[in-house]
């Protein structure tokens, strides 16, 4: 489903990836794993698109197109989720209307009917209530005032609304409480545990995985996959530390 | 009309204005500038139509009235001093809505108006300018006791200069709301003084549009005269191509104004960086015991919720004119009046809908 190959990226200047390479297929649950400035957020922006982060070498392909040759919003469409570790607030733009406009916008590039306002609603308060977020958030302006934790579950409520094939996870178990990360985990395996979906899940740590079980686990250090494992290996990092692991 | 007659960018109230564009628009030829059924609201109330400063014999009055205008020393309105329209409302009245459409053709021309609330009295009116040339007018706003005012301006002239002067007076514990929005492709200013009596509530904002070279400016000063009384100032202004969009707000404070609480925010953006916004926030306080937030920002879009929105999916032209308009929103929702602020709006997304 997702083939990097090689992949060199910098921001203004900088190199942050060195040459990373990844595959992943349909049904797998891929985590990376690594120390602060890996380059693991730098791989969920290269790959969603974001200005400012230069691909120097290497491809990226997504169901065979190449991914890096699309807009931000075409790789959306496309079926490409990114979930943020740091959800933007948007001022004067509620919930549903962003989300409605979201889902419209990639079903038109897909030539499917737009869902009118009460469809949508029926859909968003369902999709709300599995994660715990009650339909007056879905009034209220994107992410303005909302906790850490309220901020992760609502990018959860998204990608329920959105039901991508492929997502790609920035932290998204940082900033939660226990039983935020139980219900963010089991959002994970509803929506995407699925043999045509794939998910890339970005973490510091352990613990989500403990939810999502993953099938394969990376190492990204210094912008390069060092080493890839099970389940197994981040319970070795968990213990022992990056530094350990990758020398 | 010669240009000697006219304020100078030298004096500083006039620094930003468009006196070129205002004596470009005095000398456009006349020209038909259609029908003016468009601009009408579904309101019911008085509807006064002005065709070059002259009521138009389709005009609906009730209320309203052809009156004299005591004159102002405004370098603008004195010119429109004297003949004009008058509505007195009391408290007794049934408040329905008035509406008055300016249409001009060409050249300039020029109006006085007279709004009286008596002690209690409730009055909404909607203003709309069209067409092209140069439209000037002055108001004399009155307010008494405990009286409300809600007023909604929109600026749509197609080409020219629309330029007003509002001297207003708020009586104890009096309201005006006074919400403008300029969104059509001409000059402008929107001058106005307010003097806020004791425990009155002065809201004067709105949100300026621009485009192509465009120049609009607004100079609103609020004086809080008395104790007690309350101000807002919410103006925001979206620049696009090479235009000027220029937001002066003033707020006074007199020595024995205690307890006064002001709130002033200027905020712009620009679409393009060829664009300019000039943000000109003022506070002159004598009292002590006041609260005066205040705060002024120019900036692009937030590339970060562009970035945010386009990643699930929107394009990205899509996403900067729901950025904008919330943005516009923000100040025109400020309109009480339903069925007024939807038009509003309505004007809006049209402007953004050409701009981006």
């Amino acid at each position: 489903m997702l083939q990097i190959d090689n992949l060199h990226a910098e921001i203004d200047g900088k190199p942050i990836l060195k040459g990373l390479t990844l595959s992943v297929s349909a049904g797998e649950v891929h985590a990376i794993m690594g120390p602060n400035g890996a380059g693991k957020s730098t791989l969920g922006y290269v790959l969603g698109g974001r200005p400012g982060y230069e691909v120097t070498d290497g491809s990226v392909t997504f169901d065979g197109r190449d991914l890096l040759g699309m807009e931000p919003h075409e790789r959306a469409a496309a079926g490409l989720f990114l979930g943020f570790q740091y959800p933007v607030e948007i001022p004067g733009v509620s919930n549903v209307q962003f989300l409605r406009e979201s889902l419209n916008a990639q079903r038109a590039s897909r030539d499917e009917k737009p869902l009118s306002g009460g469809e949508f609603l029926k859909l968003a308060r369902a999709e709300a209530a599995k994660l715990d977020i009650n339909a007056e958030m879905l009034k209220r302006p994107v992410n303005v005032g909302f906790s850490g934790g309220e901020k992760k579950r609502n990018e959860m409520v998204q990608m329920g609304i959105i039901d991508p094939k492929l997502a790609i996870l920035d932290e998204t178990d940082s900033g939660l409480d226990i039983d935020a990360l139980r219900i963010v985990g089991e959002g994970i395996n509803r929506v995407m545990r699925r043999p045509d979906k794939a998910v890339v899940l970005i973490t510091h740590y352990e613990r989500l995985l403990e939810y999502v079980a993953p099938d394969f686990v990376h190492v990204l250090v210094d912008g390069r996959v060092v080493r890839s494992g099970d389940i197994e290996l981040a319970r070795e990092l968990e213990r022992e530390g990056y530094g350990a692991v990758s020398a | 009309m010669t240009l000697l007659t006219l304020p100078s960018t030298r004096q500083e109230a006039f620094r930003w204005t468009d006196v070129d564009g205002i004596a470009a628009a005095a000398s456009l030829p006349r020209a038909d500038a259609g029908p003016a059924d468009a601009f009408w609201l579904d309101l019911p109330g008085d509807r006064l139509l002005f065709v070059d400063g002259e009521l138009h014999a389709s005009s609906r009055l009730g209320r309203a009235e052809l009156a004299e205008v005591a004159a102002s020393d405004h370098p603008l309105g004195s010119r429109a001093s004297g003949r004009g329209w008058r509505l007195a409302l009391s408290a007794d009245a049934v408040a329905d809505p008035v509406q008055v459409v300016h249409l001009s053709t060409g050249g300039d021309n020029h109006l006085a108006a007279e709004i009286l609330l008596a002690d209690d009295a409730v009055g909404t009116v909607v203003e709309t300018y069209a067409g092209r040339g140069w439209a000037n007018r002055f108001a004399r706003l009155t307010l008494g006791k405990a009286a409300r005012l809600q007023r909604a301006v929109r600026l749509l002239q197609d080409e020219g200069f629309a330029s007003t002067r509002d001297e207003a007076e708020l009586g104890t514990g009096a309201s005006l709301v006074q919400i403008a929005l300029g969104a059509g492709g001409a000059g402008s200013r929107i001058d106005a003084q307010v003097v806020a009596g004791e425990g009155a509530f002065a809201e004067f904002g709105g949100a300026l549009l621009t485009r192509g070279t465009q120049k609009q400016e607004c100079a609103v000063a609020v004086r809080h005269a008395e104790p007690n009384g309350q101000s807002r100032q919410y103006w925001r202004a979206v620049a696009a191509d090479q235009s000027a969009a220029s937001l002066a707000a003033r707020v006074e404070v007199a020595r024995h104004a205690q307890k006064t609480d002001g709130e002033q925010s200027l905020r712009g953006i620009l679409l393009k960086r060829t664009a300019t916004v000039n943000l000109k926030p003022e506070l002159e306080i004598f009292a002590d015991d006041v609260k005066c937030a205040h705060g002024a920002t120019v900036g692009e879009l937030d590339e970060r919720a562009l970035f945010y929105m386009q990643s699930r999916g929107v394009p990205r032209a899509r996403a900067q004119a729901i950025l904008t308009r919330a943005f516009v929103a923000d100040a025109i929702e400020r309109i009480g009046n339903e069925v007024v602020a939807d038009a509003f709006m309505a004007d809006a997304d049209a402007w953004l809908e050409r701009a981006l």
